[in-house]
């Protein structure tokens, strides 16, 4: 289904099912059609608000967990959801864990070909102005502006958690837009990168991760945007008691951030790569995860965010386990 | 500590023991009362149970500078508290497979299980541990020489 014919869709399933919605999240065109940005729609006449289109890479459903109060039931009325594949995922990891209930929600799934890093399409093509629609087709990102049609190969444009995604398929949801797609990768070659830092040597992995975490700011983007980091203002990198973190500016302080906030993801984070997408110097964040993610399927067989009846592996524990 | 040459003192080596306080704090305790002999390398933090135990205590001790950390608790199964070292063992084992990946030599860090009758088995603990981290030398953490350069090369997101 071509992406001007799935918004339509988007926003028709919307305005037929309105009635028991108090909210729709969704995305719509930013300040200009390069951009989408996450929006709330209130009134059943902003629907026309709503797209879908490879920009659409926000992960909506932190917003259920933080920002709202989904779990309290109010006349009855649902809150609508756009989710992707991997957002689908969180959501199930936060309906785990009890953040959000499920019958709060009305999930419209859509079924995702890749979202586009806009920092890589830029570097490719730093005078792109104009855009009028960006689409995927096949294996090449159409970007349309006024003048002219542009292709690019999906290796060079697609986020990287894209391109190593296994479920671009919603994995829960009500109502679903579009045919399921296929993984564009092999299970095997989920962790390619991953395996790749591995093979080298540990004083390099170090000297790696020094340099990368050096150009850390400490913003805590990539932990605000993480639908899972769900502590908020009781998150131990900014509380003084305990007080983990200094405010002094030095290459442990980011180092231990950065553990922190991986380790408290270890075996829920769903690889959505908000971290890395947000993060401002372009740290990829989503490794450590991607490391934590394979260890604990390896010794526990596991993957977060697929089944909502399942106990993430460090909430439980299991007294036979052998071989740990 | 004098070196086996006896010119030249070594470095102190600093180790930091996470004990839960039922079993392997007591199982300490019985080691001393016992005059077991052992390293004075291991500087003991008691902790009510090895459930207490955040593996970020052992990342921080890691990187500012500690140069191994032990962590030992009640056998699985026996817990003061039922089933806290199971929750532990989980952590503990994800953690030790996590280190390396960072690049912190993972033999640094070590977790066992201990009871308070077992006085000769902790001696036996602290003894093989504190060789290892002598073996391994003095912990550089963040600050160890490293050619940045073909790091980066390594991997390129860009």
């Amino acid at each position: 289904m071509p992406m001007d014919e799935k918004t339509k869709t988007l926003q028709e399933d919307f305005e037929k099912n309105f009635a028991d919605l108090e909210l729709v999240i969704g995305w719509e065109t930013g300040f200009d059609r390069l951009h989408a940005t996450p929006v709330f729609i209130r009134q059943p006449s902003e629907l026309g608000k709503l797209v879908w289109n490879p920009l659409c890479s926000q992960n909506l459903s932190g917003y259920l967990a933080k920002n709202l109060d989904a779990s309290i039931q109010e006349d009855g009325k649902k809150i609508g959801i756009c989710v992707k594949g991997c957002d689908s995922r969180s959501l199930v990891a936060l309906i785990q864990e009890n953040f959000i209930d499920r019958k709060r929600l009305y999930i419209v799934g859509i079924p995702c070909e890749g979202t586009v890093d806009l920092r890589r399409l830029m570097r490719l093509n730093p005078s792109l102005k104009n855009v009028r629609k960006v689409d995927i087709e096949g294996n090449k990102a159409v970007v349309e502006t006024d003048q002219e049609t542009l292709r690019f190969p999906i290796e060079d444009v697609l986020a990287r958690k894209c391109l190593r995604c296994l479920y671009p398929n919603p994995v829960i949801y009500d109502t679903i837009i579009g045919t399921p797609v296929k993984p564009r990768i092999s299970e095997d070659k989920a962790y390619t990168a991953v395996e790749k830092l591995d093979s080298s040597d540990r004083k390099q992995r170090l000297a790696f991760w020094k340099t990368e975490f050096d150009r850390c700011i400490r913003c805590y983007a990539c932990r605000n945007a993480c639908p899972l980091c769900v502590c908020q203002d009781n998150c131990i990198a900014e509380s003084r008691k305990p007080k983990w973190l200094t405010q002094r500016d030095g290459i442990r302080e980011k180092f231990l951030f950065h553990m922190i906030h991986g380790l408290h993801l270890a075996g829920r984070c769903t690889e959505c790569g908000e971290c890395e997408r947000v993060c401002p110097v372009e740290i990829p964040t989503m490794l450590i995860k991607e490391k934590m993610n394979q260890i604990v399927k390896d010794m526990l067989d596991y993957e977060a965010g697929i089944d909502p009846e399942a106990k993430p592996p460090l909430l439980t524990f299991d007294p036979g386990e052998t071989g740990i | 500590m004098i070196s086996e040459t006896g010119t030249q003192r070594e470095k102190e080596i600093k180790i930091i023991g996470f004990l839960c306080n039922w079993c392997s704090y007591g199982g300490a305790d019985t080691a001393g009362v016992c005059r077991f002999k052992q390293p004075t390398d291991l500087r003991i933090i008691r902790i009510p149970c090895t459930g207490r135990m955040d593996p970020l205590f052992v990342v921080k001790a890691l990187i500012y500078g500690a140069d191994g950390v032990l962590v030992s608790g009640c056998h699985p199964k026996d817990c003061h508290y039922a089933v806290g070292n199971l929750y532990a063992r989980r952590r503990m084992e994800l953690l030790k497979r996590f280190l390396p990946f960072i690049g912190i030599d993972t033999n640094r860090f070590r977790y066992t299980w201990v009871s308070a009758s077992e006085g000769q088995l902790w001696q036996q603990v602290v003894t093989e541990f504190s060789e290892e981290i002598h073996r391994l030398g003095p912990n550089a953490g963040l600050n160890e020489k490293m050619d940045a350069e073909t790091a980066l090369s390594l991997f390129n997101t860009k």
